[in-house]
């Protein structure tokens, strides 16, 4: 439209005078003429100089005619546009088509994206390709992963899996590279899944000064459409964990619908629950609870049922990879005294259970009770004096034990095991634990998630009575998740027993999150449960003394519950990514079939110090049952780190077993998965980016057209000014804005002596 | 940790002679005298509690109904449940809090019901000639809750076919529970003090068996209640101040005792 209004006006394209230049082209008789319209000038202003009338106006009709004289003059020296225009036949036109599934989207006027590119530049005998095809030598290519060449409408099949558009761009400007290229032309809906940035891309083709012209095809925003969007879940899961997930929903045209959001393990349904949709464009996060029961590589999948009228159901949808393992993972469980609290937090992890918690309790001075031990060594000299020993732990529970209990080297061992060994740490509330237990101005007080000052205790005997609630933040955690709904749990806790402290903290740190709170007899608030990451790990500050009345309370039904699972979560959540001694890591959980996925892995030795000189082999087995093995190398920047690339073949499940060896004695071991399909990134934000197909028009002077607005294209095309081109020179007097000019200046000078009386 | 436990055993002895040679001096004094201790004690003492706040505290339970209390038919007017009390709880709290890391009220009675909503409160009960042990509905669900949800109970000071009512009424508590001998190998009898041979024990009223009912029945799992057949751990408490009982008895019991609690605080 804008297209059309402007060559109304101006004759020619808004390319042409972007890329031309201006010049006049004067003959002798435009000097003469100038003299003319000069004199004219003069006897304008002489004969508006004095008169009746009042000054105002004779300065406005003086102006108007001086206007006038002037846009005469102006066209008596031949303004004119000089520009190069490509020589017809002489010079190529890449044609980029989007081959991607994205495409089969049908929001064109109630047809697929796909129509409109098959009709438009399936053959050189109609629509945009045949208007192009008489200018220029045309060559199509066909892209999602990357360009390939097209000869025929048949290539097109609309079924990659992604759309690169950098890459494309790349491959075609070198596939044309030598040639007379008048600019390259890209259909796409805009839709870029690649995970590299466009800008490189761009790059080179501004440095070429190669025009990119883009089309885009389709809606900025579906009609009607439900998209499950990002889920973030964690890659390494304990078997049992129950998991809290943020489920990222929007939607367009389904306003206030209720919605059912289901979670399915491999198939199997694990989690279902009622959602009212957010408005519409305003992405919503819905907080899914969920649990890990079977081992392996396990592919979740959040999804919500196709609802009548969707444009796209493929987006209904998001799939996430989570490495369920079903290992033994151990804490060690430090008590400074008998108490219930210890039994109970024991007593909450069954027999069989992937946690393992080893105890050591001191029942009297210098004499310890070891439980869970795997034999009569474990512990046997009381807590661990070397790192090797404690960091062999997972995580570390801290029960009521002075800190004058621990070894200033033992202290130093418990906050490098937080910050470097990544393990996480818990202290439990008690009459010697926290800053009543000492540990202010301690290694440990650095890494804990509360503020601790020896001058700042509760006094001896002082017990305080509080009732337990999550806060907001505590509420997106599954640990405190005791009923199946959010609203559910909440009343859950709010008919908890009431439960007492003996710890005063002095506030919580920056960057910490309080996850419980507890409101005292006299309505006064206190953090109960705080948590920080810390380094490469985490720590925990659990302030009541007894929790364990959520379990023996005359008011907890013997069936309930609420006391198990708390610690079971607990528990869970503070073994939860610790590293290994090898830890591998991949770029992405998902390759397509046929690429390498990028392998990391961290080796350390048992003290966590990065090893640099260690021998990592990755034995892959592939879906087919083939085994290769990859060496990895480190990667000579940083410490530890060792890198490879790991090929596919076939689409399935990959398994990469890695094995750290260091002069002949082993290291480590891991085993990861990874699989090689097609990714579905097609589906999601499906609509036309616009954004995107205008910075690259912007970006290397090419322009954006919307579908259905591109009857100029093939003429601007011409004007590129690369490749063979010849110089076009067009008037721009006879310009009908010109005409328009003159036409209103004289209007306006007749109008204006009518409104004043001269006329 | 062996040189601990002997540590430990002598500390008792001492806590026990000092215990002794106090209650020596009031006897001597005239206050003493086989029974009339226990005579001294009001009838509203009986009501006994203590309110928790964290600390460890001996719970005694409670049986039979409160008329009897009020009629007195009982032996010296004393109910069986109320044997060796207080001064055998005493006793035993100074022992415990003496020898441990255990933080336990003092010279603080609890006496509570096996229905009464508090006694949850204090997951390790004790009670005392469980042979004349009665109980209606309420406090026999309060007990079956008590022991299922983590409690533990001490039941001691019977003899002879008292094993039967006890049996019974763990029956009705416990329907598929069954009381199963316990040997020296038990961690009970090594959760504190080492006691590695149960046969030297001198019974208080003849040859001692232990006796306990397991989570499930399973000897593998949780002990929920243990059984003093034959003895009366609670009389060696009480008179281990009085010189009436051989310290070496006394001492035993205390062992006993302190390894009942920190088991029951462990496991």
């Amino acid at each position: 439209m804008f297209d059309a209004i402007f060559r109304f006006f101006f004759e020619l394209s808004p390319v042409v005078f972007s890329q031309g230049e201006y010049r006049f082209a004067p003959t002798t008789g435009s000097y003469v003429a100038a003299a003319l319209v000069g004199a004219g000038a003069a006897l304008t202003i002489y004969a508006y100089r004095s008169g009746r009338g009042r000054t105002r106006d004779r300065v406005a009709l003086a102006g108007i005619r001086l206007a006038i004289l002037a846009v005469i003059l102006i066209c008596l020296f031949r303004p004119l546009l000089v520009v190069r225009a490509a020589s017809p036949q002489q010079n190529f036109i890449g044609v980029l088509l989007d081959d991607s599934r994205s495409m089969q989207i049908a929001d064109v006027d109630g047809q697929p994206r796909a129509n409109y590119v098959k009709s438009e530049f399936g053959d050189q005998t109609r629509g945009i390709l045949q208007a192009l095809s008489n200018r220029f030598t045309v060559r199509t290519f066909r892209f999602s992963n990357a360009a390939t060449r097209t000869t025929q409408e048949s290539d097109l099949t609309f079924a990659g899996s992604q759309s690169r558009l950098g890459a494309a761009l790349s491959g075609v400007r070198q596939e044309l590279a030598g040639l007379p290229v008048a600019g390259l032309v890209m259909v796409s809906d805009g839709a870029d899944t690649a995970d590299t940035a466009l800008g490189e891309a761009l790059l080179a083709l501004k440095a070429e000064t190669l025009p990119v012209f883009t089309i885009g095809v389709g809606q900025a925003t579906l009609s009607k459409d439900i998209q499950v969007g990002r889920v973030a879940t964690p890659k390494t899961a304990l078997k049992g964990t129950t998991l809290m997930v943020d489920v990222v929903l929007s939607q367009s045209g389904f306003d206030g619908q209720k919605v059912t959001l289901d979670v399915e393990d491999e198939g199997t349904l694990v989690s279902t629950q009622e959602v009212s949709l957010p408005d519409a464009g305003v992405p919503a996060s819905i907080p899914v609870r969920f649990t890990v029961n079977e081992a392996g590589p396990r592919v979740l999948r959040f999804r919500v049922s196709p609802q009548e009228g969707e444009l796209v159901a493929e987006n209904n949808a998001r799939e996430a990879l989570i490495d369920v393992r079903d290992r033994k993972e151990k804490i060690l469980y430090f008590e400074g005294e008998p108490r219930f609290e210890y039994k109970f937090i024991r007593r909450a992890i069954p027999d069989g259970d992937n946690i393992i918690v080893t105890s050591l309790i001191r029942t009297a001075d210098n004499k310890y009770l070891r439980q869970g031990v795997d034999g009569p060594d474990e512990l046997v000299a009381g807590f661990p004096k070397t790192r090797e020993e404690l960091f062999s732990y997972r995580a570390l529970i801290i029960g009521s034990l002075e800190a004058a209990a621990l070894t200033g080297d033992q202290l130093r061992m418990i906050a490098e095991f937080v910050d470097k060994r990544g393990g996480g740490l818990l202290m439990l509330g008690g009459p010697r634990a926290l800053a009543e237990g000492g540990y202010a101005g301690t290694p440990v007080a650095d890494v804990l998630p509360v503020l601790l000052d020896r001058g700042n205790v509760q006094a001896k005997g002082v017990v305080s009575r509080l009732n337990v609630k999550p806060t907001r933040a505590g509420m997106a955690t599954a640990v405190t998740q005791l009923a199946a709904t959010e609203a559910a749990s909440m009343e859950k806790w709010n008919s908890l027993p009431v439960i007492t402290t003996v710890n005063r903290i002095s506030g919580v740190k920056p960057g910490a999150t309080v996850l419980l709170t507890g409101t005292d007899e006299n309505r006064a608030e206190q953090p109960m449960l705080v948590h920080q990451r810390y380094g490469r790990g985490k720590t925990f500050a659990f302030l009541p003394q007894d929790s364990w009345m959520w379990q023996m309370h005359h008011s907890i039904a013997v069936d309930d519950l609420t006391h198990e699972n708390f610690w079971r979560q607990m528990l869970r959540w503070l073994v939860d990514g610790v590293p290994d001694q090898v830890e591998p890591t991949f770029a992405t959980e998902r390759v397509e079939p046929g690429e390498a996925a990028q392998l990391v892995a961290n080796v350390v030795d048992p003290s966590f110090v990065e090893l640099n000189d260690a021998s990592v082999l990755v034995t892959v087995t592939g879906p087919d049952g083939t085994v290769i093995d990859v060496p990895m190398s480190w990667d000579g920047e940083n410490p530890g780190e060792y890198a490879a690339a790991i090929p596919t073949k076939a689409p399935g499940w990959y398994e990469a077993r890695l094995d750290a060896t260091r002069g002949g004695k082993v290291v480590g071991s891991a085993v990861t998965h990874f699989r090689a399909a097609p990714g579905d990134a097609e589906y999601f934000d499906a609509t036309m980016h616009a954004g995107t197909l205008r910075r690259i028009a912007d970006e290397t002077g090419g322009r954006f057209y919307e579908a259905g607005d591109t009857n100029s294209l093939a003429e601007d095309l011409r004007y590129t000014g690369r490749g063979v081109t010849t110089v076009e020179e067009h008037d721009l007097w006879h310009m009908p804005i010109v005409l328009m000019l003159l036409v209103g200046l004289l209007c306006a000078e007749w109008g204006y002596r009518r409104a004043v009386g001269y006329a | 940790m062996l040189s601990a436990t002997r540590s430990a055993a002598l500390t008792i002895l001492i806590a026990a002679s000092g215990l002794s040679a106090v209650a020596l001096e009031r006897f001597e004094q005239g206050e003493g005298g086989f029974g009339r201790e226990r005579r001294r004690v009001s009838p509203l003492g009986y009501d006994a509690t203590t309110a928790y706040d964290g600390r460890f505290s001996f719970v005694r339970i409670r049986y039979g109904a409160a008329s009897q209390l009020a009629q007195g038919r009982f032996f010296r007017g004393e109910p069986p449940w109320a044997h060796d009390f207080p001064r055998a709880e005493f006793n035993f709290l100074k022992i415990l809090n003496e020898l441990t890391f255990l933080r336990t009220f003092l010279d603080q009675g609890n006496i509570r019901t096996l229905d009464d909503p508090e006694l949850s409160m204090f997951p390790i009960a004790y009670m005392s000639e469980p042979g004349f042990w009665t109980m209606d509905e309420a406090e026999m669900e309060g007990l079956r809750a008590y022991l299922q949800k983590g409690g533990f109970v001490i039941f001691d000071d019977f003899r002879e076919d008292h094993m039967y009512n006890l049996t019974a009424q763990m029956r009705r508590v416990l329907p598929d529970a069954s009381w199963q001998r316990l040997d020296a190998s038990h961690p009970i009898f090594h959760s504190f003090f080492e006691i590695n041979s149960l046969d030297d024990v001198e019974g208080y009223y003849g040859v001692v068996e232990w006796h306990g009912i397991f989570e499930d029945n399973d000897p593998g799992k949780r002990l929920l209640a243990v059984a003093n057949y034959n003895h009366d751990l609670g009389e060696m408490w009480e008179f281990s101040d009085t010189g009436y009982v051989p310290v070496d008895l006394s001492n035993e019991a205390y062992k006993f005792g302190v390894n009942y609690v920190l088991y029951a605080m462990t496991h």
